[in-house]
């Protein structure tokens, strides 16, 4: 296990989806949660940054947990994931900051995600907002931003979620390259005018 | 109604009596079709007791809201009944044309309860139906029989029919669709034989109403991106079919051999997908509405017709040591005309030549012995000699003879074509799916084998239950739309959401729909504990806890316990795998007896 988040938040420090000390990674297994420790380094994970806890029973396990785990059960109890990321992917956030969904312009994101919503919250670490409109999402698409905050993915495993979060990063990048160059974009995609709907 | 006729058909064969009658809308929204709707009127029809071969038995023919609508791969349907061979709650679904034609003629579903006297066929032309005689045709092969029919009701009929095995109850019977596509497992064919139920023949011309066209059209176009930019879908499948896994699972050391005493067959490479596009295959054929084409019309020198599937080829090839694909192909047209199950079929023979090699039982065939194979599958269908035992398939037949372990099977059905000690999910997916040893009641070739959503580490034990029930509830719902299991290579559950919303009307998320499929799952189980199972019957046979694999699975056994006990507290199930009253409160089955 430890391979595989060590692995995970390497790959989203090196993507600038996270700071040093930013976003977490959490799977479950049957009514237990295996989350990362607050305050844990996501680029350079270690056996004791994975911690244990309940998914619905509180434990000791709860006082080194994640700030975010309450929104991590959350989710976990309101779909059927069984892997989540929480990343700050700096040009998600960007364009999160000007509009309540995200419509990808590339091929990949389009394929992959079609559309990305955008919840807003005054409070958006581990909040009882966030937990209330983040959950929600999930259960129709598979990453969600928060404004000014960062990402929530899901997946059956940690590289499904990293995948939604990956791609997500690539087009909100190339939203904002488009936007900076002010690129008159010739669209090639049928029904894009559909992809608000999705 | 958007999306279904809302119209269902009861046949009651001992009264002779045709009744149409209407379901509550939100039945159809909490139940979807296929499946779902098979388990909603049988568990709350049907005693779990019943004796599946008596009059008291019901069979649900379904389909979908999907079904006869431009979504890819909506051809098909789902019959469920309590199966003679497994005594659980039990539904088996195919393609072809037979489930569009239903929906054309008005009807989501058809129920038949009783029994006939004297052999009968149902024919069901727009809203006239009618039972009628069929002695004429009682004793006739498949393809005589869709021929005769085909005849008499016109060429647009799509037919539903047993072979003799049906009609001899052999519990390995299946019920071919169109001639060429079967429900296979569980018996089901005996199930109709012991109703005197020939055929059901089928036509009519209407559509059903789509909520949001629009939508529907949009999300279809997406869909269909998704199939072709998929390889399995787009090249894979439409090259080989099923069969393009032969050398795949062989070389995962996972292709049953010689009653999976092994889990490598060194002449795989005889009896693979390339090989048969080299040799027998004619062409492709496909389902109503299919793009991916996966069927197979081959051609030997002896004889002619449809497959063999992958499942077939493991189960009547590398699992009998049997390395001529010409000679398989043979069995599968035989088996096919008979109207018998490949895969048990191979199954109980496997288990006999097992027994017989060991001296446990008093018969002269070998491994790899084709011939001899040929004369048992007719001995089966006829319940002739050694037949009549083998017909009651590799449980009872391995128990009577006192060596209960000979027997590859999981609730009385026999395992497919995957040894679940080199894929632990697959083999936890066995021992927990509700109508026994089966591949298609969760996708676990996916992760464990072809990358799909993620690849996983097949050996491992640990982590699988949450993957497996995501699995299970989604395929749930598959089997409930009524969409083939291959669509789920290109598309997910977001998908089927998305465009069960458009055709129906009946806003639904990705997740409203696993919920729903978890319902499901939970009733069949429910169903499966009043009929008297319990965790004891959630096995492997020994062999594959105690006996390693060879090949690349080598030193693998499968860890039981382990898996099984996570498996539980994840579905919310207590140690003994029964629905906690937290989870049947969740479920919306609060109250609910299990007794």
């Amino acid at each position: 296990m430890i391979e595989q988040f060590s692995q995970i938040g390497r790959d989203l420090f090196l993507q600038n989806a996270v700071s040093s000390h930013g976003g977490n990674i959490s799977i479950r297994v049957g009514d237990r949660i295996y989350i990362t420790r607050r305050g844990s380094m996501i680029h350079n994970l270690k056996e004791e940054d994975i911690i244990e806890t309940g998914l619905y029973n509180n434990d000791s396990g709860i006082v080194l947990a994640s700030t975010e785990l309450k929104v991590h059960r959350e989710i976990y109890r309101q779909t059927t994931a069984m892997a989540i990321i929480h990343a700050h992917p700096v040009n998600a956030i960007a364009v999160s900051l000007e509009s309540d969904e995200i419509i990808p312009l590339d091929s990949e994101g389009s394929y992959l995600l079609h559309k990305i919503p955008v919840a807003a919250a005054e409070h958006t670490v581990g909040s009882k907002e966030v937990m209330d409109q983040v959950p929600k999402l999930l259960k129709k698409y598979k990453v969600v931003m928060l404004r000014g905050h960062g990402s929530f993915a899901i997946g059956q495993m940690l590289e499904e979620a990293y995948q939604w979060t990956s791609a997500l990063e690539v087009s909100a990048e190339l939203i904002n390259i488009a936007k900076s160059a002010s690129i008159n974009i010739q669209e090639y995609r049928q029904n894009i005018e559909k992809y608000s709907n999705w | 109604m958007n999306g279904w006729m809302g119209k269902i058909l009861k046949i009651d064969l001992t009264k002779k009596e045709v009744i149409e009658d209407v379901l509550p809308e939100k039945t159809y929204h909490n139940f979807i079709g296929g499946r779902g709707l098979g388990t909603k009127i049988l568990f709350d029809n049907l005693d779990p007791k019943v004796d599946p071969l008596s009059s008291e038995n019901m069979v649900v023919i379904a389909v979908g809201p999907l079904t006869k609508t431009k979504v890819p791969t909506s051809g098909r349907m789902s019959l469920s009944t309590k199966s003679p061979l497994t005594n659980t709650i039990f539904d088996s679904n195919a393609g072809g044309f037979w489930g569009p034609m239903l929906k054309a003629a008005g009807y989501d579903a058809v129920v038949i309860e009783g029994a006939s006297a004297e052999p009968v066929y149902i024919s069901i032309n727009e809203n006239k139906v009618k039972i009628k005689d069929a002695r004429c045709l009682w004793g006739k092969g498949i393809r005589e029989t869709d021929d005769i029919l085909s005849n008499e009701e016109g060429k647009k009929a799509q037919n539903l029919m047993i072979g003799k095995a049906g009609e001899n109850l052999v519990k390995l019977a299946s019920i071919s669709v169109n001639a060429n596509r079967s429900l296979g497992r569980g018996g089901v064919g005996a199930v109709l034989g012991s109703k005197n139920l020939k055929a059901i023949s089928v036509q009519g011309s209407k559509s059903p109403k789509i909520a949001d066209q629009e939508q529907m059209d949009f999300i279809n176009y997406e869909y269909n991106k998704w199939i072709k930019a998929s390889p399995l879908t787009s090249e894979a499948m439409p090259a080989f079919g099923t069969s393009m896994l032969v050398n795949l699972i062989n070389e995962a050391g996972a292709l049953p051999t010689r009653n999976f005493q092994d889990s490598q067959f060194s002449n795989a490479e005889e009896i693979s997908g390339e090989k048969m596009a080299d040799t027998i295959l004619e062409k492709n054929t496909a389902c109503y509405n299919c793009p991916i084409r996966c069927g197979r019309k081959t051609k030997t020198n002896k004889s002619e017709g449809h497959g063999p599937e992958y499942e077939t080829i493991g189960l009547l090839g590398s699992n009998l040591g049997v390395d001529n694909i010409e000679a398989i192909a043979e069995m599968n047209y035989l088996c096919n005309d008979l109207g018998l199950d490949t895969i048990s079929t191979g199954g109980v023979i496997s288990c006999l030549i097992e027994m017989a090699e060991k001296d446990f039982y008093d018969y002269d065939i070998k491994f790899g012995e084709a011939d001899k194979v040929v004369n048992l599958i007719k001995n089966i269908a006829e319940r002739k000699g050694i037949g009549n035992e083998l017909a009651e398939g590799a449980k009872l037949f391995a128990e009577s003879y006192g060596h209960p372990e000979m027997a590859m099977e999981v609730k009385g059905l026999v395992l497919p074509a995957y040894d679940p000690r080199a894929m632990k999910g697959r083999g936890l997916g066995y021992i927990t799916s509700n109508r026994g040893a089966c591949h298609l009641r969760a996708n676990m070739l996916g992760p464990e084998l072809l990358g799909l959503p993620k690849m996983v580490d097949r050996f491992s034990s640990i982590g699988k239950s949450g993957l497996l029930i995501n699995q299970q509830n989604f395929v749930a719902i598959i089997d409930s739309l009524v969409v083939c299991q291959f669509s789920t290579f290109a598309a997910g559950e977001e998908f089927f959401a998305r465009i069960y919303s458009a055709i129906t009307g009946d806003e639904k998320t990705p997740q409203d729909l696993l919920d729903l499929g978890e319902k499901i799952w939970n009733m069949e189980k429910i169903f499966n504990i009043k009929a008297g199972f319990s965790r004891k019957d959630d096995r492997l046979p020994a062999r594959f806890l105690e006996e390693t694999a060879s090949g690349p699975a080598s030193g693998q056994v499968f860890e039981q316990e382990i898996m099984l006990e996570e498996y539980y507290k994840s579905r919310g199930w207590d140690e003994n795998g029964v629905p906690t009253e937290r989870k049947l409160a969740d479920i919306g089955l609060k109250g609910v007896d299990l007794i």
